[in-house]
């Protein structure tokens, strides 16, 4: 380990329920508890919301990337019979202040456009009507007079751009937002010490996650108490309300946030705080409640959530022998016009930059651009799927440069199964792991030795054919650092360092375990997930188990579904809970049995002597006589009544970063492993790629359903083949958003996924959470497009095409055919 | 513009409604008729979360205008089955986790009845085609796969019941 | 997204529909509504009349004439696809159909509409041609046909006038011996085509004689590819053949160049297509 890493100390476990054989609940594929009625159409998603007197709101966009509102006529509009009110971003200020920001200093966003637009979408103005269809066509009368400025639309060049071209000016000089440097240990000296140094320029471009449900929003002012309750589909709901109270100009007592059932979010709906507030402050101004949302062209173009758009000049160290040095890159990110989240993204990266391989230092400089397209928020990989690929595809040059094959050179690399926890350069540890074991499943279960065969012959028939490999981690259960880790150190912003997660638990005198959450349900299993944790451990059965959501007001902070960490953490939640009922309910059941606590246990959801049968009271019995028997228990505290206990599990392991950054700290540290094998044919007269054969393995530590585990999986690669094949958002040189709609953002239905797709998992169990589980919600996305680039470079090795940006759609890869073909022609 | 009375048969039962001509079938049947389990997701024909029944045949409800439903049988996700009365493809979906989030379900089921309907015993390429008008971004699809597989099999199996003597 | 108010019609037979049609200039014919209720839906069709021909039974039906199939207005993809008449002797349209939207979009769109609406990147305008369709055109004073390769005249546009309805499409059953092939690459299969190839043609004495091919996706409307007729006419059918001919095609084409789909790759999916096409025309001709 490197002396940089001294000081970053490794906490010691505070796992209290131990990996082992021979659960109940936990490991089986039990059917979801949350399936019946989102199946028979009562889900109760955000657009199923209604409350009396409610009215519709619609948007009237910006039409132009960048430019100047010179003045906006809303009389038109609001002489449209059912219009209650149109509103512009002036009007809006004047109820609600700027939006929040991670990024320190901040980037300043409203709500709605004040002054000037810097994206195609950014809403200008807004009608509040009695129904959508004659909110939008007030909204079409809604007339904006507007002076263009010019359009930044290219990565590089805006960061070159001057006078009108700058998007905030009052702020800042130029349209970078940030520009770091890191050092993680030796790496001038590494590099120094190198053989050769593989060198690469890659590019990933943006698309987004794109769920099926957009973003809205139903607000109710209520001018009484002057407050608002909310209903969102927000991930983030029991947390937002102390981010966003601010805005709204109200304290979080007087700002109730409701969950609802999400359809779908990737992460796409984590924060959605614009809409929030644009939404409650339309609520205030027009005095009624309103319902905002987005249609489709709208979440595209103005739904805060586009993906990474990065450019890497990445350098990769070896040693003639093959063995990895050091690695650097500088990397610049298209951010769009805001800044949400700073470069969170590069922080979440950090955690498994190195890959599942030995490197002793790594170096970043990281260099955040403002351009003229709607900002950046998380999707699946929040980053790190980028950083997984970059890793992937300069091992996969340098195996070309030294003349390896690509899997063995991954092998000698990669961390050994007794090398865990194990410290990379960032500081981030991987807690446990056996990539070993995980390739060599794949290995055999893609039947890599007979593709390799396969597509030897192929090739000698003239045919496109290549196999790809990827080993990457997952990594899952943020510590909130990875927000601001890498700001200036001068004004590194909120440093946040707790993500707790929380449920209450209570036994009722029928003996049902009523529990709450504080997250809400994004199409992860959490009500399933929490039963099956909770029987396990309190050994009831899983039909008495029944699930309810705390709004804002009556939970604690959850953080919800996202960076894989709500099944670790609420399984955190729910083993404390559990150990004080089981507490409770020895106290009461020894009472009633006569004996002490230190002779019963719990059994089948009784508690019951040790070693004797017929020796028990139900939880019910228990809970009966607790709650409605004072008078049968001892008169002292301990005894009484109810059987209840909220419980909050915070991050079970990190630690700061290092005040001068030398490291980052522990901040990602539950650690999952998978291993994609691809085979691909490409036919390289129409750049259409064809998927043979597809195979995963992933090591999730302890798995407690399989079967939504896999689901997870299967999405993930979904959109990861997605993200390599044909997904991206197309800007022309204006900054319009050229295919911001379903027909031609395409992504995959169920023709284009593998049909013969196997799946694979090994169980490294994690010595830090309960039962050794860890997170497994991003994970496709991960390998997917690392595996396939690997594949299709290889279908393509003897035309010499090379892979350096995804996507490739038929279109690109049609085109990088082309040059290659005709590079060799003009080399003969 | 003026509403235009119609009659309808949804889920079963007969009902009539005053519309504007410009309503979306999706938009009246999440709105006027109450029933939040047809979802609304891209407006432009292409996802198929608003998939339902128009006499048997499974459309687009928002590419439909409901006053083109005068006279017809609609059916929604509420008329497949309830909690307890769980339709044999809804079965299925809960069995093989043929839903995350749940947003694409209803669609799927539309699409999936429609299919088994014409086809009791489809390949899993016929299973493919019957859905690829169907958007799903959580899970992939093979277990949606995998559950209509088991539906046709489950009511094959019902089919076989019913016909068989006593 | 929700449509602009309009006025609804709902004639139950021809005459009352195309009286309507007469009587608004700005009607819009609704068919299938799948390609007109997105334009409506984006507002970017904002007809003041809609004239809803699904309850005119007499446009819904795929006929026999002779040795002409003809399909009325309101026969819908679906049945078109699932018909074993047009299975026996437009095995061509039925095939390209995998390749046109999805299930439930096909049980509503029709033909007639499809051809309408006139989509530059649709397969059946391309179709059409090939076959050599005639469109029968009525208004409420008479009837005229076009041929298919004068029907469509731009992107979104036919020789289609105002006041008149799309009531039927002749198509020649091809004559005995032909042999067809299509090809077509889109992002996603049911996608709109980046390009799309058809082509019917006989073999007499070893030579390619009536070779007839058309392509979608490559210009601002369907096209006849004339070029690669005229070169093939006559000849020995021949990969080089084929290759020349498509090659030579492709150089001469216009087609849409977007920040997405480049003009370029367009023109080599003309040439990778045409080839593959023209060798399953072959393979099938007797
Ligand atoms: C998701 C999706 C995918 C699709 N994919 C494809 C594809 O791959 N290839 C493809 O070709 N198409 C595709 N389509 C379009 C589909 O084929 C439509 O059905 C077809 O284009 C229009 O037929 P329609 O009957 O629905 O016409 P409508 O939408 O009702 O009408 C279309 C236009 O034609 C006019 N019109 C209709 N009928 C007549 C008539 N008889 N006389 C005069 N004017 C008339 C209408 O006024 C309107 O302007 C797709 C559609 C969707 C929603
Ligand atoms: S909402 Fe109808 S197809 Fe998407
Ligand atoms: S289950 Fe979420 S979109 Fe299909």
């Amino acid at each position: 380990m490197s002396s940089h890493l001294k000081s970053n100390v490794i906490p010691p476990s505070r796992q209290r329920e131990k990996p082992r054989a021979g659960l109940t609940w936990i490991g089986q594929s039990i059917k979801r508890v949350e399936d019946p009625r989102i199946l028979t159409g009562k889900g109760g998603y955000i657009d199923d919301v209604v409350v009396a007197g409610m009215a519709q709101a619609a948007m009237v966009s910006s039409p132009h990337a960048h430019a100047r509102i010179v003045s906006i006529d809303t009389s038109k509009a609001k002489e449209v019979p059912g219009v209650i009110g149109v509103y512009t971003g002036a009007d809006l200020a004047t109820v609600v202040d700027p939006c929040p920001s991670f990024a320190s200093p901040p980037v300043p966003q409203h709500a709605m456009a004040i002054d000037k637009v810097r994206h195609v979408g950014e809403v200008v103005a807004a009608v509040v009507a009695e129904d959508r269809y004659i909110a939008e066509d007030a909204a079409a009368l809604v007339e904006v007079e507007w002076e263009v400025l010019p359009a930044n639309v290219d990565i590089e060049a805006s960061l070159e751009a001057t006078g009108d071209a700058v998007l905030h000016p009052d702020d800042r000089k130029s349209n970078c937002a940030l520009d770091e440097s890191f050092a993680f240990g030796p790496v001038e000296a590494d590099f120094a010490a190198a053989d050769r140094v593989i060198t690469r320029r890659l590019r990933w471009n943006r698309s987004s996650a794109q769920a099926i449900e957009t973003c809205g929003v139903v607000a109710q002012w209520d001018a009484f108490k002057g407050g608002y309750t909310i209903h969102a589909n927000t991930n983030f709901y029991s947390f937002i309300p102390f981010v966003i109270g601010g805005s709204l100009r109200v304290s979080p007592g007087e700002l109730k946030m409701i969950p609802v059932l999400t359809g779908g979010s990737f992460g796409s709906k984590v924060f959605i705080h614009k809409i929030i507030i644009l939404t409650a402050g339309l609520a205030r101004l027009a005095g009624v409640p309103v319902k905002y949302i987005e249609d489709r062209l709208e979440h595209f173009t103005n739904s805060d959530s586009h993906g990474s758009d990065r450019l890497y000049d990445c350098e990769l160290a070896v040693m003639e022998d093959g063995s990895f040095k050091s690695m650097r890159f500088t990397v610049l990110d298209d951010y769009g016009a805001y800044l949400q989240f700073g470069v969170g993204t590069h922080g979440n990266a950090m955690a498994q930059v190195t890959g599942p391989y030995r490197i002793g230092s790594f170096g970043m400089r990281v260099i955040a651009v403002l351009t003229n397209k709607c900002q950046q928020g998380p999707y699946r990989g929040f980053g790190s799927e980028v950083t997984n690929w970059v890793m992937e595809r300069m091992v996969d040059a340098a195996a070309e440069e030294l003349g390896r094959d690509p899997l063995e050179l991954r092998e000698q690399n990669m961390i050994q199964p007794d090398e865990f926890p194990y410290m990379i350069p960032t500081g981030n540890i991987y807690d446990s792991g056996n990539f070993q074991e995980v390739l060599g499943q794949a290995r055999e279960m893609f039947d890599l030795d007979t593709w390799r065969a396969k597509v030897r012959a192929a090739r000698a028939e003239g045919r496109c054919v290549g196999v790809g490999v990827a080993t990457c981690m997952e990594r899952s259960v943020y510590g909130p650092t990875e927000w601001w880790s890498l700001n200036n150190r001068e004004t590194p912003g909120f440093t946040l360092t707790s993500t707790p997660e929380g449920i209450s638990a209570r036994i009722d005198p029928s003996g049902k375990l009523f529990v709450t959450l504080n997250s809400c349900m994004v199409g992860n299993s959490p009500e399933t997930v929490v039963t099956q944790i909770l029987a396990e451990r309190l050994t009831v059965d899983p039909a008495d188990v029944v699930i309810n959501y705390a709004d804002s007001q009556t939970g604690f902070n959850g953080v919800g579904p996202q960076g894989s960490r709500f099944t670790a953490m609420v399984a955190g939640a729910c083993v404390t809970a559990s150990i004080r009922l089981e507490e409770k309910l020895k106290r009461f059941g020894a009472h009633m049995l006569q004996r002490r606590p230190e002779d019963v246990e719990l059994r089948g959801g009784m508690v019951a002597v040790k070693g004797l049968k017929d020796q028990e009271k139900s939880f019910a019995e228990i809970a009966l006589t607790s709650s409605f028997f004072r008078l049968s228990f001892p008169d002292g505290e301990e005894f009484d009544s109810g059987m209840e206990t909220t419980a909050v599990y915070d991050h079970p392991l990190s630690t700061d970063p290092h005040p001068e950054r030398e490291h980052l700290g522990i901040f990602y540290p539950i650690v999952g492993h998978i291993c994609h094998m691809v085979a691909v044919e490409v036919d390289p007269e129409t750049g259409k790629v064809e998927i043979l054969d597809y195979a995963a393995v992933h090591d999730n530590g302890t798995i407690v359903n399989p079967r939504t585990l896999g689901g997870q999986v299967w999405g993930g690669t979904a959109n990861g083949i997605g993200t390599t094949l044909s997904e991206q958002f197309v800007y022309d040189a204006d900054g319009q958003f050229t295919n911001p709609n379903f027909a031609e953002f395409a992504m995959p239905t169920a023709h284009e996924m593998p049909t013969n797709f196997k799946l694979g998992h090994v169980e490294t169990p994690s010595p830090y959470t309960e039962y050794g589980i860890k997170g497994g919600g991003e994970g496709g996305r991960l390998g997917a497009p690392s595996a396939l680039t690997s594949a299709i470079e290889d279908a393509l090795r003897d035309r010499g095409v090379k892979i350096a940006a995804l996507p490739v759609t038929p279109p690109i890869l049609r085109g990088l055919i082309r040059d290659a073909d005709a590079a060799a022609v003009a080399a003969e | 513009m003026d509403k235009v009375a119609i009659e309808l048969t949804v889920n079963g039962r007969a009902r009539q409604a005053l519309v504007a001509p410009r309503v979306l079938l999706s938009d009246f049947i999440r709105q006027q008729l109450a029933l939040p389990g047809t979802h609304v997701g891209c407006e432009h024909g292409v996802c198929g979360s608003c998939n339902v029944l128009v006499n048997g045949v499974a459309v687009r409800s928002c590419l439909m205008f409901a006053v083109q439903l005068d006279g017809a049988e609609l059916t929604t996700v509420e008329g497949f089955g309830g909690a307890d009365t769980l339709h044999p493809i809804q079965e299925a979906f809960w069995e093989e986790h043929g839903l995350q989030c749940g947003f694409c379900t209803p669609g799927m089921l539309a699409a999936a009845s429609e299919l088994l309907a014409q086809t009791p015993d489809p390949t899993e390429a016929e299973i493919r085609e019957a859905i690829a008008g169907n958007l799903c971004r959580c899970t992939g699809y093979q277990y949606i796969i995998e559950a209509i597989r088991s539906a046709a099999r489950k009511l094959r199996e019902a089919r076989v019941e019913t016909t068989e003597p006593v | 997204m929700k449509p602009a108010a309009f006025e609804y019609h709902r004639p139950d037979d021809l005459p009352s529909a195309l009286a309507l049609l007469r009587a608004h200039e700005d009607a819009s014919v609704l068919a299938g509504g799948q390609s007109l209720v997105p334009m409506m839906n984006y507002r970017l069709a904002q007809p003041d009349h809609l004239v809803d021909i699904n309850r005119i039974d007499e446009l819904d039906f795929i006929r026999a004439e002779s040795a002409v199939i003809v399909i009325g207005a309101l026969a819908r993809h679906r049945t078109i696809q699932s018909s074993p008449l047009i299975a026996e002797r437009l095995p061509m349209v039925a095939h390209a159909y995998e390749w046109i939207a999805h299930a439930a979009v096909r049980n509503r769109g029709t033909l007639c509409g499809n051809l309408c609406h006139a989509d530059p990147a649709s397969e059946m305008p391309a179709l059409m041609q090939v076959l050599e369709a005639e469109m029968v055109l009525a208004r409420a004073d008479g009837t005229r046909r076009v041929p298919a390769v004068e029907f469509f005249t731009g992107t979104y546009e036919t020789a289609r006038a105002a006041g008149e309805m799309l009531t039927e499409v002749r198509i020649p059953t091809p004559p005995a011996g032909s042999g067809w092939g299509f090809e077509e690459v889109s992002m996603r299969k049911g996608d709109f085509a980046w390009a799309a190839v058809g082509c019917q043609l006989r073999i007499d004495n070893g030579a390619l004689v009536d070779v007839r091919m058309a392509a979608a996706g490559v210009g601002d409307c369907a096209l006849r590819l004339r070029g690669i007729e005229a070169a093939l006419e006559g000849e020995p059918p021949s990969a080089d053949l084929f290759a020349q001919a498509a090659h030579d095609a492709a150089e001469a084409l216009d087609p849409p160049d977007t920040a997405a789909v480049s003009a370029d790759y367009r023109r080599d999916l003309v040439r990778a297509l045409a080839p593959r096409a023209l060798t399953a025309a072959v393979a099938r001709a007797e």
